[in-house]
């Protein structure tokens, strides 16, 4: 057994990354995208969608996006798999594009789980309070910039 | 101060980062031999599934789709799509625990150490800090701790490399373990990918993008301590 793991085979440690991401997949891909899908169903119902569209199409217009795109990055936020799969839902109903998917795509993860984040890199670093409101502010700058750079280049 | 430095840097895990730039870059994305240095083509394709049968003028259409089906919506239509996600997650962290192995990320931190001054105004001690919050924000934000305690850093550099980590944190496994799957969709025609773009030129927009983000913490951090010296006031962070 030792003599194993003084020099693993490649496959092995394929394997090894493979079942971290079946980890990965089964605790959080799966629970965060199957909770997007249902909100997207719940916006769809209620019509929350199309506002939101309405709402954010001149903003989201300046980086070449509809304005239900706002509520991809809105889940971003919260979690980066949900995001995901709001885009899914999104792209299935017609109303994102594969262009406005290579646009968002940077984005979603630049102020992806910033909500949960304040706790585990704020938090855990120590950072002074009077400094998360900026940070916040510079992740949603970043998310724009990305959305800008990725207009241009697709 | 040079722990870090022990890890050796070889021609081998210069070679696994090139590697690794080239598989998720998309350029080698096609269907002659090459493809399999691509991790789109290797990644393959589900089998379709007899979506619907009609009879019509011209005979029996038999309409195929994949093995979630069309028009299903809410909780169960999210499983199941994320059912779809699995093995490109699986297949991506694999493929990171595999080059990692042959030093890939090694050899980023050393290219990168030099850079951190100018890019950043931070100090090359952050370089394995660096790479280890683009795995995981856990290990970037303890070790992070672990710098301004023991002073390598300072105040302003840990907020400015905070910065950094917090936007788009731990880049690499989570772009991998979701966002990678966004590139597998295929337009109406069913061979083309959807989306003009590629992983790697996502990742390298992400990761300008994140430098761009901490200078500007850098610019906050130098206009409002001025503000502070001359006013002899706390400057409320919420005005941003």
């Amino acid at each position: 057994m030792s003599a194993e793991n003084a020099k693993p085979m490649i496959t092995d440690i394929f394997v090894t990354g493979a079942r971290k991401g079946w980890t990965i997949a089964t605790t959080s891909t799966i629970p965060n995208v199957m909770m997007a899908f249902i909100i997207i169903k719940a916006l769809m119902i209620t019509g929350a969608l199309a506002g939101i569209g309405k709402v954010f199409a001149p903003i989201m217009g300046l980086v070449g996006l509809p304005g239900e795109a706002a509520a991809v990055l809105m889940s971003a936020m919260m979690s980066m798999g949900g995001a995901v799969g709001v885009v899914m839902g999104l792209y299935e109903g017609g109303i994102l594009g594969g262009e406005h998917i290579a646009i968002l795509a940077p984005a979603i993860y630049l102020m992806g789980s910033i909500v949960q984040y304040m706790g585990r890199i704020l938090g855990v670093v120590g950072t002074e309070g009077r400094l998360i409101p900026p940070m916040f502010v510079i992740c949603i700058i970043n998310a724009f910039v990305a959305m800008f750079i990725m207009n241009i280049l697709v | 101060m040079n722990a870090q430095q022990d890890q050796k840097v070889t021609i081998g895990s210069l070679i696994a980062l090139a590697f690794a730039v080239v598989f998720f870059s998309g350029l080698l994305q096609t269907n002659e031999w090459y493809g399999v240095f691509d991790f789109t083509t290797l990644n393959g394709g589900f089998g379709k599934v007899a979506a619907s049968v009609a009879d019509g003028a011209e005979g029996i259409r038999t309409a195929m789709s994949d093995f979630r089906g069309k028009g299903g919506s809410g909780a169960k239509d999210g499983f199941i799509f994320a059912l779809t996600l699995v093995p490109t997650v699986m297949f991506a962290m694999g493929m990171i625990e595999v080059l990692q192995h042959f030093g890939a990320l090694e050899a980023a931190r050393k290219l990168l150490t030099p850079l951190l001054r100018p890019l950043l105004g931070i100090s090359g001690d952050s370089g394995l800090a660096m790479i280890a919050s683009l795995q995981s924000t856990d290990a970037g934000s303890s070790m992070t701790r672990g710098l301004i305690d023991e002073g390598k850093m300072t105040k302003e550099e840990g907020d400015v490399f905070t910065m950094f980590q917090f936007s788009a944190g731990a880049m690499i496994v989570n772009f991998f373990s979701s966002g990678a799957v966004l590139f597998t969709l295929m337009a109406a025609d069913g061979t083309t990918p959807a989306v003009p773009a590629s992983i790697g030129l996502c990742v390298a927009v992400m990761f300008v993008t994140k430098i761009f983000g901490a200078n500007l913490m850098r610019i906050y951090l130098k206009v409002t301590s001025r503000k502070t010296t001359e006013t002899e006031m706390t400057v409320a962070g919420g005005e941003a």
